[in-house]
C-alpha cells in the first residue's frame, strides 16, 4: 500500500510513518502544504493522511485542489480542531474521514485501512472468519467450531466490524460510529455491555478466547 | 488622501454640505425671481423701444428733422406706463430736442442702461432707463429710451437679498455646525472613553446613556449589551480554565505516577501493567479534554452542521444502546416514543445529549429502579423526557448540576461534564432544559423548537 502522510509536526509524523512502515507499507512524508500539492499531483496514492493546519497551504485547500482536479484518492483529515463544525467542513470539502488529535495510532491505522478497502471495495466478501469462528454475510449466520451462534442484528454488525478489523485494536468510538452510526466519544461503559454480551456468545465454552479487551484503547479480535 | 483638520469631523463635513445645499437653493430661488421680475420685463421694454425707434427713424427719412421733432413731442405727450425719454443731437453735439439733462455723451454700443438724475416729475429723482443709441443720416444722433427705475430697484433688492441670505446662512450654518459638532462629539467621546477603558482591560465599564432614547442611546445600549456578553464569556472562560487547571491536575499526577513506576519497574510484566495503566489515564484525560472543548465550542459555534433529524429513530437507537447497561444494574426501562418525530439539528450532538441523560439516569438510580424515556410532539415544540425514580437532585442543587465539573455526592466515575454538555447542546439547538422532581427521582425535559 502506498500512503502519503502530510503532517508538519516532526514527532507526530515520525510516529505515524514508523507505524505505517511496520505494516509493510510504502510511506511518503511531506511537512509543508506546497510540497503536498506537488506530491499528490506527481504520485498516485492509495490513501492520503492530511493534517489540517499546515505551513504555506491550508489542508482544506489541498483537499479542494485535489477534488477540483478530479483526484478521488481517499483522504483522511487529521486535525487538532475536533469539534462538530470543523468535522463537517472537512467532510464537505471532500474528505473521506476525519480524526481529531490526539488520537490512538491503532485507530488511525484502522481508519486508513478502512479507506483503502473502500477504494477497491466493490468485490464484496461473502465470508469472514478468524480461527474456528465463521461468518456468512448473505445468510447472516455465525458458527464457531461448527456450532451455530444466535446473534441479534446489532451483535451481528458488531462482530462483522470486529472481524473486518481482525487483529487490530478498535476504539469504542469507532464501534459506535461503525455499528450505530453516531459519532461521539462515549465516556461510559455503554459499549462495554454490548461487547461483553457478544463475548458471552462467541467465547463462552470455546477456546481460545478471541474477543480481547485492550486496556486504555478498546477491543481486538485475535486468536 | 489626508483631509485638512477642519474637515476630519463628519459633523463639520455634513454641516458644510448642508450649507452649500441651502445657499444653492436660495440662489436658485432668487435667480427664478430675477428672470421673471427683471429680465423678462427688460426684454419687453427693449422690444417696445426697438419698434418705436424704427418708426422714428422712418419718420426722419420721410419728413426730415422737423417731422422727427414733432413725432418726439407727440411721443412725450402720450401718457405711457414707462416714461419715454429722448435726446436728439446734431452733428457736433448741439442739442436739437431732449427731455433729459444728462445722457451718455459718447456712444457705447447700440443698447445702453443709463442712470441719471431727472426732474421729470418736478423733484430731483434717481432714474434709470434703457435706451437705444441710433445714428441718423446728416450727423444726427438719436437716443430713444424708457424709464426702468422700478426694474432697477427690483434688481438691487434681489442682489441684496442674495448677499444677505448667503451671509446669514453661512453664519447660522457655521454656528449650528459648531453646536452640532460639539454635541455629537461629546456623545461620541463617551463611547470612545468606554471603548478605551475596555482596551485598557477593564471590561466592566459601560457607556453612560443620555436618556433621550435617540440613535446614540440605541447604539450605546447595543454596545453595552455586547460588552456584557463579552464580559460573560470572558468570565466563563476564566472559570473554566480555573476548573481545568484544578481538575486536570489529578489525572496528570496519576499519569505521572504510572510513568515513574514504569521507569522503575523491576520486571517486564510489571512494566507492561504500568504502561497500560498510563495509557488508560491518557485516554481519560483525552476524553475529558474533548468533552470540555466540545462544550466550549458549542457555546459559540455556528450551526452549519444542522439538518433534519429523525428523532423517533434516534431515541429508539439510544434505548437500544443503553438497554444492556440498564439490564446489568438491573433497572427497568420504560419508553414511550411517538412515531415520526422530526427536528432540526445536529444528529450526533442530539444523540450524545440523550445518551448522557440516560447514562446519568442509569448511574444514579439504585438497582431495581426504573428509567423512563419519552419522545412527544407538543403544539409547537418537541419534548424529550428522561426520568428515573432514584434519589433525584435537591431543588437547591439543580442549577449547579449543569455547571462544568459539578459532581453529585457519593459517586465515582464521570468528570462532572455530562450534564453541562447536555446544557450546551440544548442551548445550541435553542432547546430549553428543565430539571424537576419526579417524586421520587429526577425528571429532565429537553424541549426543542419545532
Amino acid at each position: 500500500m502506498h500512503v502519503l502522510v502530510v503532517e508538519d509536526d516532526e514527532r507526530v509524523a515520525s510516529h505515524v510513518v514508523k507505524g505505517f512502515r511496520a505494516q509493510g507499507w510504502h510511506v511518503d512524508h511531506v511537512a509543508d502544504g506546497r510540497q503536498a500539492l506537488f506530491q499528490v499531483a506527481a504520485e498516485t496514492y492509495d490513501v492520503v493522511v492530511l493534517d489540517r493546519m499546515l505551513p504555506n497551504v491550508d489542508g482544506l485547500k489541498i483537499l479542494q485542489t485535489m477534488r477540483a482536479s478530479e483526484d478521488s484518492t481517499p483522504v483522511l483529515i487529521l486535525s487538532a480542531l475536533g469539534d462538530v463544525d470543523n468535522r463537517v467542513r472537512g467532510l464537505r470539502a471532500g474528505g473521506d474521514d476525519y480524526l481529531a488529535k490526539p488520537f490512538a495510532f491503532s485507530e488511525l491505522l484502522a481508519r486508513v485501512e478502512a479507506l483503502s478497502r473502500r477504494k477497491g471495495a466493490v468485490q464484496e466478501t461473502a465470508e469472514l472468519g478468524l480461527a474456528d469462528l465463521h461468518m456468512t454475510l448473505l445468510s447472516r449466520t455465525v458458527t464457531r467450531s461448527d456450532q451455530v451462534i444466535d446473534l441479534t442484528t446489532r451483535e451481528f454488525a458488531l462482530l462483522e466490524f470486529l472481524l473486518r478489523n481482525a487483529g487490530r485494536v478498535v476504539s469504542r468510538s469507532m464501534l459506535l460510529e461503525a455499528v450505530w452510526d453516531y459519532n461521539f466519544d462515549p465516556q461510559t461503559n455503554i459499549i462495554d455491555q454490548h461487547v461483553s454480551r457478544l463475548r458471552a456468545k462467541i467465547d463462552k465454552g470455546f477456546s481460545p478466547p478471541l474477543l480481547q479487551t485492550i486496556r486504555g484503547m478498546g477491543y481486538a479480535l485475535r486468536p | 488622501m489626508k483631509r485638512p483638520w477642519f474637515l476630519r469631523s463628519l459633523t463639520v463635513r455634513l454641516t458644510l454640505v448642508y450649507m452649500a445645499l441651502f445657499c444653492g437653493s436660495i440662489g436658485l430661488m432668487l435667480t427664478a425671481t430675477y428672470v421673471i421680475g427683471v429680465w423678462r420685463p427688460l426684454h419687453s421694454v427693449r422690444a417696445t423701444i426697438a419698434q418705436e425707434s424704427d418708426q422714428l427713424a422712418a419718420t426722419y427719412q420721410a419728413g426730415g428733422r422737423d417731422a422727427l421733432i414733432r413725432a418726439l413731442q407727440r411721443r412725450e405727450a402720450l401718457h405711457a406706463a414707462r416714461y419715454p425719454y429722448h435726446v436728439l443731437t446734431a452733428a457736433g453735439g448741439a442739442v436739437v430736442s431732449a427731455n433729459l439733462v444728462d445722457w451718455p455723451r459718447r456712444s457705447g454700443g447700440e443698447w445702453v442702461r443709463y442712470e441719471f438724475g431727472t426732474y421729470a416729475t418736478g423733484a430731483e429723482e434717481e432714474h434709470e432707463a434703457v435706451m437705444r443709441d441710433l445714428a441718423l443720416p446728416g450727423g444726427y444722433r438719436l437716443l430713444v429710451g424708457r424709464d426702468t427705475e422700478d426694474l432697477d430697484e427690483r434688481e438691487d433688492l434681489i442682489v441684496e437679498a442674495l448677499t444677505w441670505g448667503a451671509a446669514m446662512s453661512v453664519l447660522f450654518g457655521l454656528l449650528g455646525g459648531l453646536v452640532m459638532t460639539r454635541a455629537v462629539s461629546q456623545r461620541l467621546e463617551r463611547i470612545n472613553r468606554a471603548a478605551r477603558a475596555v482596551i485598557a482591560g477593564d471590561l466592566s465599564g459601560r457607556i453612560a446613556l443620555h436618556g433621550a432614547g435617540d440613535d446614540f442611546d440605541q447604539l450605546s445600549e447595543t454596545l453595552n449589551e455586547m460588552l456584557s456578553r463579552i464580559e460573560g464569556l470572558v468570565a466563563s472562560i476564566a472559570r473554566v480554565s480555573d476548573s481545568i487547571a484544578h481538575d486536570l491536575r489529578t489525572p496528570l499526577t496519576r499519569l505521572r505516577a504510572e510513568l515513574e513506576e514504569l521507569v522503575a519497574a523491576p520486571d517486564p510484566g510489571e512494566a507492561q501493567d504500568r504502561a497500560f495503566a498510563a495509557l488508560e489515564e491518557a485516554a481519560r484525560l483525552q476524553s475529558m479534554f474533548e468533552a470540555l472543548l466540545r462544550i466550549a465550542r458549542l457555546k459559540d459555534a455556528s450551526s452549519e452542521s444542522h439538518g433534519l433529524v429523525d428523532l423517533s429513530r434516534l431515541l429508539e437507537d439510544a434505548v437500544e444502546l443503553h438497554q444492556p447497561a440498564a439490564e446489568e444494574r438491573p433497572l427497568g426501562f420504560i419508553t414511550q416514543i411517538a412515531p415520526g418525530l422530526v427536528i432540526r439539528g445536529d444528529r450526533d450532538l442530539i444523540f450524545q445529549l440523550v445518551s448522557n441523560l440516560l447514562d446519568n439516569a442509569i448511574k444514579f438510580t439504585p438497582p431495581g429502579g426504573v428509567i423512563y424515556l419519552e419522545g412527544r410532539a407538543g403544539r409547537d415544540r418537541t419534548n424529550v423526557v428522561v426520568a428515573d425514580n432514584g434519589p433525584g437532585v435537591p431543588a437547591e442543587d439543580r442549577a449547579r448540576v449543569l455547571e462544568r465539573f459539578y459532581r453529585g455526592k457519593g459517586e465515582g466515575g464521570g468528570f462532572g461534564l455530562g450534564l453541562s454538555l447536555v446544557a450546551a447542546a440544548a442551548e445550541r439547538h435553542k432547546a430549553t432544559l428543565s430539571l424537576d422532581d419526579a417524586g421520587p427521582g429526577l425528571r429532565v425535559t429537553v424541549s426543542f423548537p419545532a
